[in-house]
């Protein structure tokens, strides 16, 4: 497998109860994997620990056969090589487009982030915006700003963390389909987190469905959630 | 079940270790004092015992409880007066009142007295116009009486300005339905607005407190024996550093007995608002009398506290300048601007430092370094000099070695003789100041930025340089401007302090009105009050448009 999760329990220091339980995944290759569950029920959470912004209280994480955390070792997030879109997008704001999306290119030399900065530039339909600041921005166009800043590196896996909440109904629609293609397009290893059905429905080779921290629900979209 | 390979995770880096540091030498001379304290005291410890400690607590304590409630319904009725209502000029008293915090009290309390003194303006006028001769009792304000008129004139601001913002904020509900169950505005003063503010009230007039048993200038220039004075006192006159360290130590306990009554009177409720929604008050029109009468009060307590004693200033400076505006003068100028500079920019480092480790790791560790990093704004200046000295004094004698290794002939006091001393020590009081503008920037950030870059490949410190400093520029500007200026009208740790033949605005306005040359204090005395005069007006300017 390309993702093992295995058995990742955590439970916030201000919180009492147990936040995540038991959360266990396995991923092929390639495959977009989709959390649903309603608010509160620790989509982003686990997330979060996957990214390394949050220590498990026990469990391991294995992504292409390197252990991310386990029992005796903890990975920091900049070492994981694991990408992230937010929920708010967290875009630098006191910096361009470009800059944005090159500020993951550290070990690439100018000419090559040049290059990159194009090629995602171009697979987001950005090109013309790229020396704009993010306010001078539509929502719809920011988030694909945040898309394309978290592919630019190349990670070994990709974490949208309800990449369409902050759009309105038409617009998620649209971008829905374009990020259906981008992540066809890419083959990237994907984890969508969602509250919509119809976004798992359509993008996702399988879904997972959490309710208070649990998995209740694995399957096909189809099987999951019908 | 925690390997330790898992610690990596919660940041133990540089920023750990430089904060561990910063606190550690926070700490130090604190904890110097409270040890040295319980050391058995001397010949003179025994004589400061049976004849003075008395008037020191009861003359301390007599300014604190007087200043404390004078400030206490002068700050209230003005927050009140401009808030809830609308009268001439109500705009701008509601920061021109704020302003006499521009003007340190030790350099109020030396120009009213050269305004009332037999010489002054006044008694010359009623002299030689009227041909009248007043009792001298009548004018001396070199008493106890007078140093409490002048902190409570120079000090209300604190508790006007929490009562105000605490008040504009208060959903007006309350306020409004009191009117229409026909309640008169003095009723609706003490029975609703009083309680309602006790928690900003006692916020502010604690730190007024503070102020009171941190000053030097004002107790010393009118003959008034507190702690402060006789703090100096047995240390530059007597030479006794031992039971001058047990005198700050006494003080230091009537700090925390301040602190810890603040604490229980305002128990649980901290500033907390009942209703969500804000609305701010409708101020009630006053007419004819009532609004003429809200004006001379204001305007009255607008002269006292800033006006008249600026003008008395600028007409001093006037006929000085001549006299005063040379090299020298230029000289000192550049020595108090660039020792408060140097100052400011270190607290401001080490603020971020710590800050940023705080908010990085929020357990106990983080609580108890924001207490230690905040405390030294309570601690009154002439008991951290103590700490400071007693703490130098130790490293040059450890470091003796040292000094003779790299110089044949070295002196055998290097570290406490040099600036770094006084560095030291300003770092101690005004970090607190720093630290909240610094802790109040990362909390407007927030941690999103972080994760975002951590998760794009940037560790900590790489995302600090490269993102987070920007975004703080604000925060590091105006805690930047709040130190500096502090640490320009400081007066007791630079007395103590400084080293040989080192001056600041400060210090020589102080010493200029001492030797009775008061036309010569005025200038420094007036660029401290410009500088400052600028940055409080900036600031309001600033908080208001933030409410608003
Ligand atoms: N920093 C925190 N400290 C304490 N508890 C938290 C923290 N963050 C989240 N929680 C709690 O953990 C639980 C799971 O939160 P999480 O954000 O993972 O939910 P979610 O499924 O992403 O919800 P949403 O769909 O609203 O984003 C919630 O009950 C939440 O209140
Ligand atoms: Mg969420």
């Amino acid at each position: 497998m390309y993702v093992e999760i295995k058995n990742l329990n955590f439970k916030y220091k201000a919180s009492r109860e147990t936040t995540v339980v038991d959360f266990s995944l396995d991923m092929e290759k390639g495959e977009t994997v989709s959390i649903v569950g309603e608010s509160g029920s620790g989509k982003s959470t686990v997330l979060r620990l996957i990214a390394g912004l949050e220590i498990p209280l026990s469990g391991v994480i294995k992504v292409n056969n390197k252990v991310m955390v386990d029992d005796s070792t903890f990975i920091a997030p900049e070492k994981r090589d694991i990408g992230m879109v937010f929920q708010d997008y967290a875009l630098f704001p006191h910096m361009t487009v470009a800059q944005n999306i090159t500020f993951g290119l550290k070990r690439l030399t100018n000419k090559e982030k040049k290059e990159r900065l194009a090629e995602v530039l171009e697979l987001v339909s950005l090109e013309k915006f790229k020396d704009r600041y993010p306010y001078e921005l539509s929502g719809g166009q920011q988030q694909r700003v945040a898309l394309a800043r978290a592919l630019a590196p190349k990670p070994s896996l990709l974490l949208l963390d309800e990449p369409f909440s902050n759009l309105d109904a038409d617009l998620q629609k649209k971008i829905r389909e374009q990020l259906k293609h981008i992540l066809k397009c890419t083959g990237i290893t994907s984890i969508l987190v969602t509250h919509d059905k119809e976004d798992a429905l359509s993008i996702a080779d399988s879904v997972v469905v959490l309710k208070e921290g649990r998995i209740v629900r694995a399957g096909s979209p189809a099987q999951v959630l019908a | 079940m925690f390997k330790t390979s898992r610690l990596k995770a919660t940041y133990l880096n540089t920023w750990a270790l430089l904060s561990l540091i910063f606190v550690l030498l926070i700490l130090a001379p604190n904890v110097n004092i409270l040890i040295n304290a319980l050391k058995p005291g001397n010949e003179n410890w025994y004589h400061i015992k049976e004849y003075l400690l008395k008037d020191y607590i009861i003359n301390s304590l007599t300014l604190v409880a007087f200043t404390g409630l004078f400030t206490v319904l002068l700050g209230t009725t003005l927050a009140w007066l401009v808030s809830v209502f609308e009268f001439p000029f109500r705009k701008f008293f509601k920061w021109g009142l704020i302003l006499p915090l521009a003007i340190p009290p030790y350099i109020a309390a030396y120009t009213y007295d050269g305004l009332l003194n037999y010489t002054g303006v006044i008694q010359t006028f009623l002299r030689n116009s009227l041909k009248i001769s007043v009792n001298q009792k009548y004018f001396n304000i070199m008493s106890m009486e007078g140093a409490v008129f002048i902190f409570t004139a120079f000090l209300y601001p604190y508790v006007y300005i929490i009562t105000k913002s605490f008040l504009e904020k208060q959903s007006a509900s309350l306020i409004e339905n009191s009117r229409m169950l026909g309640r008169s505005p003095l009723e609706i003063f003490f029975y609703v607005i009083l309680p309602l503010s006790r928690t900003a009230i006692l916020g502010g007039v604690s730190l007024v407190i503070l102020e009171v048993l941190n000053d030097y200038g004002v107790v010393k220039y009118f003959g008034i024996v507190t702690f402060s004075t006789a703090i100096f006192k047995t240390w530059f006159a007597l030479g006794d550093i031992d039971s001058a360290v047990k005198l700050a130590a006494i003080l230091m306990f009537m700090v925390f007995a301040v602190l810890l009554m603040e604490n229980l009177l305002r128990g649980r409720k901290k500033f907390s608002y009942t209703t969500s929604k804000v609305r701010p008050i409708t101020p009630l029109k006053l007419q004819g009398m009532k609004a003429a009468g809200a004006f001379v009060y204001c305007f009255t307590v607008f002269s006292l506290s800033f006006l008249i004693p600026t003008l008395q200033l600028v007409y001093w400076a006037f006929l000085a300048y001549q006299k005063v505006l040379h090299v020298k003068f230029w000289v000192l100028i550049i020595n108090s601007l660039s020792a408060a500079l140097v100052s400011s920019v270190l607290v401001i480092a080490i603020a971020v430092v710590i800050a940023n480790y705080c908010r990085l790791n929020d357990g106990l560790i983080s609580k108890i370094y924001s207490k230690i990093t905040t405390l030294g704004y309570s601690i009154p200046g002439s008991v951290i000099a103590m700490g400071v000295i007693v703490f130098f004094v130790g490293l040059d004698r450890r470091l003796v070695w040292l000094y003779h290794m790299i110089s044949e002939n070295s002196s055998k006091l290097v570290l406490s003789t040099s600036m770094a001393m006084l560095t030291f020590a300003y770092i101690i009081r005004f970090l607190a100041i720093g630290y909240n503008a610094i802790e109040a920037g990362f909390a407007r950030i927030g941690r999103k930025f972080l994760e975002a870059s951590r998760t794009l490949g940037m560790n900590v410190t790489q995302t600090f340089f490269k993102v987070e400093l920007k975004m703080l520029q604000p925060a590091i500007i105006s805690g930047l401007v709040l130190v500096f200026i502090d640490i320009l009208k400081e007066l007791p740790l630079t007395l103590i302090l400084r080293p040989f033949n080192f001056d600041t605005l400060a210090t020589k306005s102080f010493e200029y009105a001492g030797d009775e040359m008061i036309h010569e204090a005025a200038i420094s005395s007036l660029i401290i009050i410009i500088i400052s005069a600028v940055s409080v007006y900036f600031f309001y300017k600033i908080g208001d448009r933030e409410e608003s």
